[in-house]
């Protein structure tokens, strides 16, 4: 028994990567390079250990060469004379004055990053995102206003093309070991995210692609040019390329292997600092930080020090929290919410429960049916299972009511939702309905809908759901269940998590139980939609839908720069992929879940309308900068510690915010 | 007829309480477990229904149309025999002992499941977080794990005797290249190999004997080539040689039922074995797939509720009580077979 659980932890382990891998694409962009990018990762590592042989001790430095390009492309020699600068020093300040500063804020990870490095094989593991949150781009986006905030730049402009745009930087902005931040490292950043030697194919071809150019014109003022135009409310989450330390990395063949535990300088309140392999992390607050003193980065980024352990077990970090050696524990999964978090730290008030209610994109969870099927290539069936699926009742018994019902594929972008569109509902008289007009009309002993074929021959209703999460097992028997009521068969299809992606991805499902992280500004039809990616693998398109209608409108959302007209798109996208009924929204979670030790403080608002977390230590979370707002006060630890130690409850503290319930 | 020596050896394993009191129950067990849909089943053992009695255990599903309820799938039988009783119009319904099958969802609107043990709903072991009922998962996924330990004994035995016969039998360069083969084969990390495949395809009941019997048959061949060299080199064996008996009768007819002590004394091991792998894979999560009701899948959710004690309780209880039950008629059997107590220097 104990090989089997030594082997199975290291299974974990490795599939506990993979997903972590697998949610965090770089930058925040594009779920489409996750797929591939594992693998490349892994073909790269053997390429590297091949050169590592070959190499005889003797690194060969190179100088990257200058930006290539294209016809058609490239930025004005000389700054446009006529450029508007812009800036925002007028919205409202969502830091609370009462911060005090100092402290270690403690929370964990499940494994020890396999690189410090921000690119290249295996950099694209969880903690890889925290770091990449300390690297800030020129601009931000305010959290509350969802305006752009200067943060590396005090001013942008925009270029008359409708792709370039331009930007000044804020003169005292300072890397951690004290260099200035100037335009040469931006330029780098292409240089370097476009250089062979950093073996980051998806970078390669991101910054080849999607950026065009990029030119210094002043130490402090560069300009940037994307691939298509975009509405300037957009532009900078496009185009708003953060800045790689230049005095920092020396290019070789060898650059991956050499940078693997030296970590880049940071541009945030953070740096990488005392380090303990395979035990911590800890991240120290930047003196001086140039930063401090911002209108929008005052108060913010309280504790000294933030120190990431490795409890490689999510009960046993759970019990690490109960005995406050973690500050802070996810509480979303209702399980935690209702039955764990009944604990008597949580009791007797040493511990609050803060349900906040927040409006950030929400993750495109559904079941999607896969047209290929000559059964699913009927919308009749389609909208019959639909009909079938009573996420109401999972939502209501084993979610216990936490969660919500999803209404259309993606949502969570403010005015591109298109909030007019109802999901269909469990009903088995309009399920019994749309069977019987698909020839489903009869049942077997079974109690299984089936079809008598022109040859004689019987069709059962049946179907596999491929999914790769044994956590949501629950959810699936009880679907599963109520189905049958309806006369439709699933059979549950459980792999692993990659597996049943790989699965997915090359079409092989029939319905695939999944869902897609979401982040941006706006949603993605493309990858998901458009008839280019269906019936092909290795592609987003995972229902093949296609339908040369839907086609042009997705070129002209894409094409599009005006925010209107986009917007007006995707409602009738949405509408489009609703009516299609291929994809059946599952559930949303608008909302975040945590318990806090009641040392950690809170603003009086507690949060952001974009709060991925409240007791978010890193600076931005998805696109926003709204992380950092808690504080640490010591003199109240002592108390409650001592309270703990006489057994004295104090008040008890749950609290759920709705203010930015919709 | 059986034979003298094998009615010493029964009355043996009779005076031996524990064993045989073990064997007796596991086999009632066995025997229940096969018919278990008459006493643990969601279906109504009988139906009176205006006069005409129906009998839906073994068959087909019975739309609620049939007894003039509102639907057309299959009835709810708890909620049928409620309204029969309430209509009080003659008609009326016997349920079995648990009134739950092992896959339906029992799930209240004014709690959130697992529910504890209670009569009143009849869910006397309580249920699991899904809400499905603990008698009927223990139940059903004993049949299933006795089916599997039994299917899996049958086929590596029969590959690991045929093989271990020949190799003690023939001996020489046959059983250097099996013992070398054996070997080798023996290192793969069976394991391994199962979480391969649980990852690409889902594993199936005959995937997953299929399987380890590839990988389990081996352990047989060692004791059955030992035990045959040294019949082979009895006289009775010359002797059988001599009258002309072929290879094959000699193994089958003279040698085999020679050896079938150490075979015997096995058995109960090997299925305790069996049942305790399919118990691993699932709490693991490599073995049958959900929603297959299974002891090792109940573990996994009783270990991670660990508040809802019921659940973690009763599947432990369970599988100590039949692992010891295994073990007791093991004991027993060797006991009963156990050479010394017949010769003849007591």
């Amino acid at each position: 028994m104990e090989i089997f659980l030594r082997r199975f932890r290291l299974l974990l382990f490795l599939v506990v990567v993979g997903i972590m891998a697998g949610c965090s694409g770089p930058d925040g962009s594009i779920d489409q390079n996750d797929g591939g990018s594992t693998e490349n990762n892994v073909s790269d590592q053997d390429q590297n250990e091949g050169t590592d042989e070959d190499d005889s001790g003797e690194t060969v430095y190179v100088e990257l060469p200058p930006i290539a390009v294209r016809e058609g492309d490239g930025l004005p020699f000389e700054l446009p004379p006529n450029l508007v600068w812009l800036t925002n020093n007028e919205d409202p300040e969502f830091a609370s004055p009462d911060a005090i500063r100092g402290g270690m804020y403690r929370t964990w990870m499940l494994s020890f990053p396999l690189t410090l490095r921000l690119v290249g094989p295996d950099s694209n593991g969880a903690f890889a995102g925290v770091v990449r949150a300390n690297q800030f781009g020129p601009v931000s986006y305010h959290p509350q206003t969802g305006n752009p905030i200067p943060v590396l730049a005090t001013h942008w402009a925009f270029g008359e093309d409708g792709r370039s745009i331009f930007y000044r930087l804020n003169p005292e902005a300072r890397w951690s070991d004290g260099v200035p931040v100037t335009a040469d490292d931006f330029v780098f950043a292409v240089q370097f995210l476009r250089s062979e030697q950093i073996v980051g194919p998806w970078y390669n071809n991101y910054y080849t692609e999607r950026i065009r150019d990029v030119k210094k014109y002043d130490t402090h003022i560069y300009g940037v040019q994307g691939a298509d135009a975009k509405p300037q409310e957009e532009m900078h989450y496009y185009y708003g390329i953060g800045p790689r330390p230049k005095h920092f990395h020396r290019m070789s063949d060898n650059w991956v292997t050499e940078y693997n535990w030296k970590p880049d300088p940071t541009t945030g309140p953070y740096h990488i600092g005392k380090i303990e392999k395979g035990k911590y992390v800890d991240l120290e607050r930047t003196k001086d930080w140039w930063a401090d003193d911002l209108r929008y980065m005052r108060n913010r980024f309280n504790p000294e020090t933030i120190r990431y352990r490795v409890i490689r077990d999510e009960n046993s970090a759970w019990q690490h929290f109960l005995k406050g050696e973690i500050d802070t524990f996810d509480l979303t999964i209702p399980e935690y919410w209702h039955d764990k978090a009944q604990h008597e730290v949580f009791e007797k008030g040493y511990v609050g429960k803060y349900w906040f209610y927040n409006q950030l994109p929400l993750g495109s969870t559904g079941i999607y049916l896969n047209t290929a099927d000559p059964l699913l290539s009927d919308k009749n069936i389609r909208l019959g299972i639909a009909h079938s699926i009573n996420f109401q009742r999972v939502i209501d018994t084993i979610l216990r009511g936490d969660y919500e019902r999803l209404e259309t594929f993606q949502l969570g972008f403010g005015p591109y939702d298109n909030k007019s569109i109802q999901p269909r509902k469990f009903d088995l008289k309009k399920a019994s309905e749309y069977f019987e007009a698909a020839g489903f009309d009869s049942r077997d002993n079974t109690g299984i809908r089936t079809r008598t074929n022109d040859n004689g021959s019987k069709t059962r209703l049946s179907f596999r759901v491929t999914y790769g999460n044994p956590l949501h097992t629950p959810r699936l028997v009880v679907i599963q269940e109520e189905a049958k009521k309806a006369g439709l068969e699933l059979q549950l299809h459980m792999l692993d998590s990659a597996t049943s992606f790989k699965q997915m991805l090359e079409k092989k499902h029939q319905m695939a139980w999944m869902g897609w992280a979401s982040s941006g500004v706006a949603p993605r039809y493309w990858e998901h939609f458009h008839s280019d990616n269906a019936n092909v693998t290795q592609t987003n398109n995972i229902t093949n839908h296609a339908n040369p209608a839907m086609d042009e409108l997705i070129m002209q959302f894409r094409a599009s720069a005006d925010r209107g007209e986009r917007i007006s798109l995707a409602h009738q996208l949405e509408q489009i992929v609703h009516e299609s009924a291929v994809v059946i929204p599952r559930t949303k979670v608008p909302f975040t879940r945590q318990g806090a030790w009641r040392w950690l403080e809170l603003p009086e608002w507690l949060g952001t309308r974009h709060s991925t977390a409240l007791f978010n230590s890193q600076p931005s979370s998805q696109m926003y900068s709204g992380g950092g707002l808690f504080w640490i006060n010591e003199e109240k630890k002592r108390e409650i510690l001592q309270a703990k130690r006489e057994d004295r409850p104090m008040a008890k503290l749950v609290v759920v915010d709705e203010t930015y319930r919709n | 007829m059986l034979d003298p020596q094998t009615i010493k050896q029964w009355k043996r394993f009779k005076s031996i309480k524990r064993g045989y009191w073990s064997f007796v129950i596991l086999m009632v067990l066995l025997g229940l477990s096969l018919v278990a849909e008459l006493f643990v089943n969601s279906r109504a053992l009988i139906v009176s229904f205006e006069g005409k009695w129906h009998f839906p255990t073994y068959a087909g599903v019975i739309p609620g149309e049939t007894f003039g309820l509102d639907y057309d799938y299959e009835t709810n039988y708890r909620e049928l025999k409620q309204q029969f009783k309430d209509a009080n119009e003659g008609n009326w319904v016997l349920m079995p002992l648990v009134p739950y099958n092992a896959f339906e969802n029992d799930l209240r609107t004014d709690r959130f499941p697992p529910y504890p043990p209670s009569l009143e709903t009849q869910h006397y072991l309580g249920t699991d977080s899904t809400g499905r009922d603990i008698v009927a998962r223990l139940m059903y996924g004993f049949r299933i794990a006795m089916g599997f330990a039994l299917v899996l004994l049958v086929c590596s035995y029969a590959a690991g005797i045929l093989v271990g016969c020949a190799m003690g039998y023939w001996g020489g360069a046959f059983d250097l290249l099996f013992q070398r083969l054996i070997e080798i084969w023996n290192t793969i990390p069976f394991l391994y190999v199962i979480m391969i495949v649980a990852s690409v395809v889902v594993p199936s009941f005959w995937t997953l004997v299929t399987v380890m019997v590839i990988f389990g048959w081996t352990a047989m061949t060692w004791n059955m080539r030992t035990s045959t060299y040294k019949e082979k080199a009895r006289e009775y064996v010359d002797a059988a040689r001599a009258l002309g008996a072929g290879h094959s009768r000699v193994i089958g007819v003279h040698i085999l039922p020679n050896t079938i002590s150490v075979i015997v004394t096995f058995i109960p091991f090997s299925i305790a074995s069996g049942v305790a792998s399919l118990t691993a894979l699932d709490f693991l999560g490599f073995g049958l797939p959900p929603p297959t009701p299974s002891w090792g899948e109940l573990l996994s959710q009783g270990t991670n509720n660990l508040e809802s004690g019921w659940i973690v309780g009763s599947v432990v209880l369970a599988i100590v009580a039949v692992l010891l039950m295994v073990t007791y008629i093991g004991e027993a059997i060797r006991e009963a077979f156990d050479p010394k107590k017949f010769t003849y220097y007591e």
